[in-house]
């Protein structure tokens, strides 16, 4: 049984505008999750660090959290 | 010249109905944007309305769209408002998926770089699913709350299946022999 979130939820699809998503995937300062805590497989890794990039661009995340 | 010229083309037609498949291939793209703060919500379906005739013109065709909304910024962005430096702290965030030729990505680039209405924008490859997961936000923690929870449901299971009428009657019988 696999432990995290995009496999147990079914999601095939990361997208950057589903911030309440991608704040699972960050720690309280804003930086991305490693593969260890985030558990998630290679490929949704990269998906969701594409997404969180994007959303940080767009403002939807921050860069850094004090 | 002649001849040769037309051998030439004879080989670039060759060559064009080769290459034809990668020209005509329609890929799916989205944009973000992010819209001055300045503006008022009325004209915001005109820089819209920009957006898309950029689109519309290159035969692109929408396949999903998010309205302009007034968002609180995750951090201050830096912006120019006509000849003064300012930082936005909000803006009117919206986004566009359409399919369109690969050319398109690069003259809707050009323009949305033009337009001074938008201090920040994305354009990006994507998929025509629609991508936004279906589930909410409060689901989610539940989902991360209910995992050290697990184990109570499951105790009142093993515990709920074995018990018997006899069980009861006895549980009842001590309770009330106390």
């Amino acid at each position: 049984m696999s432990n995290n979130i995009l496999t147990q939820n079914d999601i095939q699809h990361v997208d950057y505008k589903d911030v309440d998503l991608l704040k699972q995937f960050i720690n309280p300062h804003g930086r991305i999750m490693g593969r260890k805590k985030s558990g998630l497989t290679a490929k949704q890794q990269r998906a969701v660090e594409a997404a969180i990039k994007r959303a940080r661009f767009m403002g939807l995340l921050p860069f850094i959290q004090k | 010249m002649m001849k040769t010229s037309d051998g030439v083309v004879d080989e670039e037609g060759m060559e064009m109905n080769e290459t034809d498949a990668p020209e005509t291939v329609l890929r799916i793209y989205e944009i973000g944007y992010q819209i001055t703060p300045a503006l008022k919500e009325e004209d915001l379906e005109k820089i819209v309305g920009g957006i898309r005739s950029v689109v519309e013109q290159a035969g692109g065709s929408f396949i999903a769209e998010g309205a302009p909304s007034m968002m609180k910024l995750a951090y201050p962005m830096p912006a120019r408002e006509g000849e003064k430096n300012v930082e936005y702290d909000r803006g009117y965030f919206g986004w566009i998926k359409f399919e369109a030729k690969i050319e398109v990505a690069g003259t809707l680039e050009i323009a949305l770089k033009q337009n001074a209405n938008l201090f920040r924008y994305i354009v990006f490859q994507t998929v025509r699913e629609d991508t936004r997961a279906k589930m909410k936000a409060p689901q989610l923690r539940e989902v991360k709350r209910t995992e050290p929870l697990k184990a109570a449901p499951r105790r009142v299971e093993e515990s709920a299946a074995p018990i018997s009428e006899e069980q009861l009657a006895k549980a009842i019988e001590d309770i009330t022999a106390e």
